[in-house]
């Protein structure tokens, strides 16, 4: 491809991938919360616990 | 010809014509696999739903038994084969050794596949004695025909046989050029196959020593919970050898589609190695809830399974900063803005990332999955069908249909027939599995039981917490008719390609990546060593569970029976009753029958 | 070998969230005491549970003030005793195993569930409160009469309770 050399060029250490950084965040939340309710409210919140 | 010859690159077939025939055949394979799976798929859909009931409920397992062995056995590693040889090939740049050996374990792996297929399609013929509803786990004491078992043996010699032939092709690119780095893709194709040999000593001894012999006669019990053991023991790495083609796409292919390049060589490496030391001591996460298995161990499968998760997690960064970097190079901005500046229109690549995107909600559903004691909440329900069609029937299926239409024509030297199409295959497949996959998931959290053919009770009816079992119902049968019209397109696209015309200069070049290979330590590369210490981590974790469980049950179990599944209901239940040597449980049976 | 700033933030993070994970599940075992199925019971006999003294007759019984144990057989397609009779108010442990095949024992909309291996026994101790019925059913395939494999735990007040013998 001809267009190819008119792209920029950035270097491994140039580049900051912020905007996955931001997305990884967002999943990282994602992921608490939904831990947190599925562990505590629909877990241990559910009928009869296996205590023995 | 001469003049598109010049201004593109020659395609994979134009520079490895039979390397290119074997890809083909194995990917053929794989997709008459993935069609006949997704039609047992649909049926038993609307059969458990309610829909749309064409047979006795009986057979449902049979068409189960299919779905899922056509599903996760063949199509997944026939893609396999195929996808990993094209890598080896393309990335060593040099042929394999001997082309008549690899159709031989081609070969192998189709006689493998179609005695088993035959065996289990043998459950619908009433007048054969030949049936293996025993479903893709085939727990004993249900016993299969040996048919089934001795298929499934072929099968794995096959695919072991299949590594075996890009280990002698690494062999001889070795000595060609001594002191360079194995390359990406060979690389993983390599630590993929190291890790499936490990695995497959838990399958292999359960099928050669215990199964196979058992369904011929030559022994009348076996140990239901060691086999159980063995199973799961090659059950979880299973799920991450149909996983690695797939991270390979993404790593090697998907950052090429986005215009951009792999963001970290070494960061690849050290993620296969890490699905080489840890895939494998884990599989009694499998067995949370059984009895026999002291808690400890169950601890400890925990421990190894929540840190094999790290890999995953770092491929997510990885390939997501590869596809930015791609879309900064064609102009994005912004922290979310570069998103629109993707190739949306190409269907390999939104069929990539959706897959990437279904994956990261399938990850979530298999952290609940791998925490111990909250597995009372979701063990066998349909929560975990749903789970695993995010996982392996989206994340690894939809890779692999996105990847055909970017690789197809690479094989054939035939532009694919439509891409508005394939685009249309892609999202409809997205869609359907969400309504499909969200709606197991509810399910199962208010008890609906996987594997069941008539989810209605005589006893009781399920209370969800919103909505009624009727509208979940709806969605997966609106979601698994999706799926299925996504699957009859996506065939379409690729048999109506191979009706087209060739044309010369189809090839494409992957990019290196960012920071290449020299940045990384080269121990990264000694594959003996890795394999050292993954056998060191089986041995750690299995070895005390599987000495308790025979020590406690014996090699042979404490006097379990054998079950065949013959279909025939009333045959197999005088079977039972006969080895229980129980006529007072007769009466139970005959409820069983009258209520069928 | 180079790794960017921002992969070692997410490796951190990654690592945070796995041993949350598991201090979590912790948690649970150790704090809330939810305690796994595991290997206390003996293997067993499958051909022989008509010798065993606890499960040749399937039943509930009493063995201590508001101490229930429960013996269940699971069998291709039903499990006994059905239903399983508990009066309100007990804690009740129950000993589950199968005379066939490998079944699963789930008391549904609950996080009673369990699988049932023949030649194991598997046992868990629940406390039932109040008087209600629940459903149980077989969550793995156990052959072509699966889906009709069902049964049922009926806690009933404690004043009315009766030993369990239907
Ligand atoms: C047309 C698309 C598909 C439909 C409509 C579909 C539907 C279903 C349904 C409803 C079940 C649950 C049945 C039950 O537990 O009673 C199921 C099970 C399963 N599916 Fe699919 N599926 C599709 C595609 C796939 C794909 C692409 C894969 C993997 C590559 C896959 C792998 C499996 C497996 C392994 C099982 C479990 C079988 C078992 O429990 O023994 N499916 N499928
Ligand atoms: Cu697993
Ligand atoms: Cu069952």
């Amino acid at each position: 491809m001809s267009t190819e050399t008119a792209k920029k060029e950035i270097d491994h250490e140039d580049f900051d991938p912020k905007g996955t950084l931001a997305l990884i965040l967002l999943y990282f939340v994602i992921l608490a919360i939904l831990w947190i309710f599925m562990y505590f409210i629909e877990f241990l919140g559910n009928d009869l616990t296996v205590i023995g | 010809m001469s003049d598109a010859l010049e201004s593109g690159a020659p395609s994979f077939l134009d520079q490895f014509p039979d390397e290119a025939k074997l890809v083909r055949a194995t990917l053929w394979s794989a997709f008459i696999a993935l069609i006949l799976g997704g039609l047992f798929g649909i049926i038993q859909t609307l059969h458990r739903t309610d829909i749309l009931r064409v047979m006795d409920s009986s057979y449902y397992y049979t068409v189960l038994t299919a779905h899922g062995v056509l599903m996760v056995v063949s199509f997944t590693i026939f893609f396999l084969v195929g996808v990993f040889t094209w890598a080896v090939v393309r990335s060593l740049d040099r042929p394999l050794v001997d082309i008549r050996y690899s159709w031989t374990w081609y070969g192998l792996m189709v006689v493998g596949t179609l005695m088993a297929v035959v065996a289990v399609l043998g459950g619908f013929v009433d007048s054969t004695e030949m049936s293996a509803d025993v479903l893709f786990t085939f727990y004993a004491p249900l016993q299969a025909h040996p048919l089934f078992y001795g298929g499934l043996a072929i099968f794995l010699i096959g695919s072991w046989l299949a590594g075996v032939d890009w280990f002698r092709a690494w062999y001889a690119w070795k000595r060609e050029h001594p002191d360079e780095r194995i390359p990406l893709q060979t690389f993983m194709a390599l630590t993929t196959m190291l890790m499936w040999y490990i695995a497959s000593i838990g399958i292999a001894i359960a099928v050669v020593v215990f199964l196979l012999p058992w369904s011929l006669g030559l022994f009348d019990e076996v140990n239901a919970l060691l086999t159980r053991t063995l199973f799961w023991f090659w059950g979880h790495p299973v799920v991450y050898f149909w996983l690695m083609p797939a991270y390979m796409l993404w790593y090697t292919v998907l950052p090429k589609l986005a215009g951009g390049r792999l963001f970290s060589d070494p960061l690849a490496r050290v993620v296969f190695v890490l699905f080489l030391l840890l895939s494998t001591p884990v599989g009694i996460h499998h067995q949370y809830v059984d009895p026999g298995i002291a808690e400890g161990f169950k601890f400890i499968a925990m421990t190894n399974t929540m840190f094999l998760l790290l890999p995953s997690l770092l491929t997510a960064f990885t390939v997501v900063a590869s596809m930015e970097y791609g879309a900064r190079r064609r102009g994005g901005t912004g922290l979310f803005g570069w998103l629109r500046a993707l190739p949306w229109a190409r269907p390999a690549f939104t069929g990539m990332a959706l897959a990437g995107l279904m994956f990261a909600a399938g990850g979530f559903s298999g952290m609940i999955n791998a925490g111990m004691n909250i597995n009372y909440l979701v063990h066998n329900t349909l929560w975990v069908p749903g789970h695993f069609h995010l996982t392996v029937g989206t994340a690894v299926a939809l890779t692999f249909m996105a990847a055909t239409y970017w690789l197809w024509p690479q094989l054939t030297n035939k532009p694919l027939f439509s891409r508005p199409i394939g685009l249309l295959q892609v999202v409809m497949w997205f869609v359907g599995m969400a309504l499909m996959s969200n709606a197991m998931h509810v399910s199962g959290l208010f008890g609906v039981p996987r594997r069941t053919a008539e989810p209605e009770y005589q006893g009781f009816d399920f209370t969800p917490a919103f909505g009624t079992m009727n509208e979940f119902d709806m969605q997966i049968a609106i979601g698994g008719t999706l799926l299925f019209i996504s699957l009859g397109l996506f065939i379409g696209n690729v048999v109506l390609t191979s009706f087209g015309t060739k044309q010369s200069s189809l090839g494409e070049d992957l990019p290196p990546a960012l920071s290449g290979p020299s940045d990384s330590p080269v121990v990264l590369d000694n594959l003996k060593l890795w394999v050292g210490i993954a056998l060191v981590l089986v041995v750690l974790a299995y070895s005390l569970p599987l000495a308790s469980i025979i020590s406690r049950g014996g090699l042979f179990g404490p006097g379990v029976g054998t079950y065949p599944m013959i279909v025939d209901t009333f045959s197999a239940l005088i079977e039972s009753v006969a080895h229980a040597g129980i006529t007072e449980t007769l009466a139970q049976f005959e409820v069983g029958v009258i209520v069928q | 070998m180079h790794i960017h700033n921002y992969e070692k933030i997410w490796l951190v993070l990654a690592m945070l969230l796995i041993v949350a994970f598991i201090s979590t599940v912790a948690y649970g075992a150790t704090a809330m005491g939810v305690d796994m199925i595991s290997d206390d019971e003996e293997t067993i006999n499958p051909d022989a549970l008509d010798e065993d003294q606890r499960f040749a007759e399937p039943r509930v019984e009493q063995v201590g003030e508001n101490e229930y144990e429960a013996y269940v057989v699971a069998l291709q397609f039903a499990f006994q005793p059905d239903p399983i009779e508990v009066p309100a108010g007990s804690t009740v442990t129950f000993y589950v195993t199968s005379r066939d095949v490998i079944h699963g024992f789930e008391v549904v909309g609950t996080n009673a569930n369990v699988m049932v291996v023949p030649g194991e026994v598997s046992t868990f101790t629940v406390e039932f409160n109040e008087a209600g019925e629940y459903g149980v059913l077989c969550n793995e395939y156990c052959g072509d009469g699966h889906h009709v494999m069902e049964g049922s735990v009926v806690v009933v007040p404690e004043e009315e309770y009766d030993g369990g013998d239907q």
